[in-house]
């Protein structure tokens, strides 16, 4: 079966730190246009950190190997540089920011992104339509447009808006961080909805996901277990169902195995 | 003696006496006794005033200066954020200029409903008693030090009368003018009626690259269940120095929104002093200060519950970049008997650069038990989960730095009610802040 593909994000061999401790070592991951990848693991096999590193926190040191991003290094770019070629991180926690507003940060992320592009600002009317189009999807309430960004929304709320801002971006590439969890069912099918309508042959995501629930409704091409800072296994989709069935330790004692 | 003392001496001996003689006497003998306040004094231990003292100061008159170019009302080319609209033609009441202190009526005094506008001069040339308890200073503190020159040395001033419901602002331009080697002593009298509503908004902008020192001081005094919303807005340019104290005096269930407001300013030292005299007095002050290049702004306020059941709110925003330095010192005091006062202060803080500075010291001094009186003061740097967030949603840095400094701001301004004052401020705020290059040393 020989099919071309494109590679879209490559790592290599990475390991990062943060505060002196390393919680990467040596991370390899293949990741082609068109593909939904998951990373499982337990808690603390850097699953987070793996996410941030991508989206180039600075907290992160990285210490060896090398990641590659439609054959750009990606590891050379700043951190708003990597979103406005195309990656886009979905937040664990997304943070409150009183004062600025939704919708001004979400036209100033597209205009960023288009200009980069060579493309002109975005008017002013097609995107409000498109901001409620997008909104109605999502099934989010009205009131988001004149709030602060993430301020006073619940949980769901701040998932929720983070596949929207994912949704107005059209990233090639989503690292969803853990944007499953702390759901209820409604509002996890929503999420899948979001998620699912931006698979597309050009584009990949990666599912960062402690649970394999979010799985039965975006359904993955690959499915990698993390544990200490590691990839310790790769599968197709029954992985995360026997991960599930037979739990973290049965990945983590085949390994020392 | 100090240059500065002996300068305002020679000022008081050259003057003419006039009816407020025997106020201005004692006023002045009790300033030259205290001299000037200096970093020893409680309220004063961190803005040094030593070349101030060194210089010497000749009388800001009330006559266009020669920059102000044969114009009227001063519209000449103004300095810093002077050319700030703060309110929309049509949508004010009546703006009035004035120059030195001295206000500009004219033969076309403004009249507006429910406000009685005079010049304080013409007042007590008809009754010097009519005003008198508005002069009679209350005590020889030193964060009222500058009160007492200002009572022996004004020229002029605004008494303003509020006896009705007013809908839209007064705007009061003060305009300084002239060397740096003046000193001018605009006073305002703000005097509300039970019942009365009104907005004032007070408006310091300079003209020319110097300007007189500017020792202003403004007493508002509220009656049963008055309401005001006084705004005083500091635009004054670099070289300026400004010396401005408040004094708010509150009946039974009167509101006071008070918003002070450091855009400019070489030097400013901005003092608010309230005293809630009957149950059910309210006072809001909010303070926006901003800090940049080398510019100075300590602001001091001493609230005094003295009376059960009032209540004050704090709310202070500092900024400071470049090497400047913003000082925010609030103290709440509860008389004996104030049962039931309740009392929040919140100051925060935000460094932009690492040679700024920002002191903030909220105080409390309770001599009542049943009190509810809160505080907190945090100075810090970016948030930098936030940075990221922005960052990661392909912002360029300077304007996600800026946006996060805005949004900083934002618990002072959403409490204006005069909208386009605070579009005027906010703007003025965005040309002041978005300094990239400041922001961008920073990091």
């Amino acid at each position: 079966m020989l099919e071309e593909r494109t590679i879209l994000l490559e790592i290599s061999d990475l390991t990062a730190r943060v505060a002196g401790k390393e919680i990467l070592n040596g991370v390899n991951l293949t990741v082609n246009a068109g593909e939904v990848h998951a990373i499982m693991g337990p808690n603390g096999s850097g699953k987070s950190t793996l996410a941030q590193v991508l989206a180039g926190r600075e907290d992160y040191e990285v210490t060896h190997g090398s990641v590659t991003f439609e054959g750009r290094d990606l590891l050379a770019m700043r951190a708003e540089e990597r979103a406005r070629a195309g990656l886009f991180l979905g937040f664990q926690y997304p943070v409150e920011i009183p004062g600025v507003n939704n919708v001004y940060l979400l036209k100033a992320a597209l205009n960023a992104k288009r200009k980069a592009a060579g493309e002109p600002e975005v008017d002013a009317y097609d995107f409000l339509a498109l901001i409620r189009q997008k909104m109605k999807f999502m099934q989010m309430s009205e009131t988001f447009l004149t709030r602060g960004v993430n301020e006073g929304f619940s949980g769901g709320e701040k998932k929720r808006n983070e596949v929207l801002q994912m949704l107005v971006l059209e990233p090639k590439l989503a690292i969803l961080d853990e944007t499953d969890s702390g759901l209820d069912i409604d509002a996890l099918k929503v999420v899948s909805k979001g998620v699912n309508s931006l698979r597309d042959p050009k584009r990949a995501v990666v599912l960062v996901t402690h649970y394999q629930r979010l799985l039965d409704y975006v359904i993955p091409d690959q499915v990698h277990v993390l544990s200490g800072g590691r990839i310790v296994k790769s599968g197709d989709k029954s992985l995360a169902q026997e991960l599930e069935r037979r739990g973290y330790d049965w990945v983590m004692g085949a390994e020392v195995a | 003696m100090s240059a500065a003392l002996r300068s305002f001496e020679t000022q008081w001996r050259a003057r003419t006496p006039d009816a407020l003689q025997p106020i201005r006497e004692q006023a002045m003998q009790r300033f030259l006794k205290l001299g000037l306040p200096s970093p020893r004094d409680e309220t004063w231990r961190y803005t040094d005033l030593r070349s101030l003292a060194a210089s010497s100061y000749g009388e800001a008159g009330c006559a266009a200066q020669p920059s102000d170019a044969g114009t009227e009302a001063g519209a000449g080319a103004t300095s810093g954020h002077a050319a700030l609209t703060l309110v929309d033609a049509g949508q004010h009441a009546a703006t009035i200029t004035m120059r030195n202190g001295c206000p500009l009526l004219g033969a076309d005094l403004p009249e507006i409903n429910g406000i009685e506008i005079n010049s304080i001069k013409e007042l007590y040339k008809q009754d010097p008693s009519y005003l008198r308890r508005f002069f009679e200073s209350a005590s020889d503190a030193d964060q009222r030090r500058w009160v007492l020159l200002n009572t022996a040395l004004f020229i002029d001033g605004l008494y303003l009368k509020i006896t009705g419901a007013v809908a839209t602002p007064l705007v009061i331009r003060h305009l300084s003018q002239g060397g740096a080697a003046q000193a001018a002593h605009p006073r305002i009298i703000i005097d509300a009626s039970p019942g009365a509503s009104a907005t004032i908004i007070e408006h310091h902008v300079s003209e020319g690259d110097s300007a007189p020192l500017s020792n202003s001081n403004t007493h508002i005094a509220l009656g049963k269940a008055a309401q005001l919303e006084h705004y005083r807005v500091y635009a004054t340019g670099a070289g300026a120095t400004h010396l401005d104290s408040l004094d708010i005096h509150q009946s039974q269930d009167s509101q006071c929104r008070q918003f002070t407001i450091a855009l400019g300013g070489g030097l400013v030292r901005s003092s608010l002093e309230a005293r809630l005299n009957q149950p059910g007095a309210s006072l809001e002050s909010y303070s926006l200060l901003v800090g940049h290049e080398e510019r100075h702004v300590d602001c001091v306020n001493i609230v005094t519950h003295a009376a059960p059941n009032t209540r004050s709110r704090q709310t202070a925003r500092a900024i400071a970049s470049d090497v400047s330095r913003v000082i925010f010192n609030s103290k709440v005091i509860v008389n004996a008997g104030a049962n039931g006062s309740d009392s929040k202060q919140s100051c925060r803080g935000l460094l932009l650069s690492p040679s700024a500075e920002i002191d903030t010291r909220p105080q409390l001094e309770i001599h009542a038990d049943e009190v509810k009186c809160a505080h907190g003061a945090t100075t810090g740097r970016l948030d930098p989960d936030m940075l990221f967030y922005l960052l990661s949603r392909g912002l360029d840095r300077e304007t996600a730095q800026s946006l996060l400094v805005f949004a900083f701001l934002a618990d002072v301004l959403t409490g204006m009610s005069v909208s386009s004052a605070r579009a005027a401020i906010e703007n003025a705020l965005i040309s002041q802040l978005p300094d990239s290059q400041i922001l961008r040393n920073f990091r």
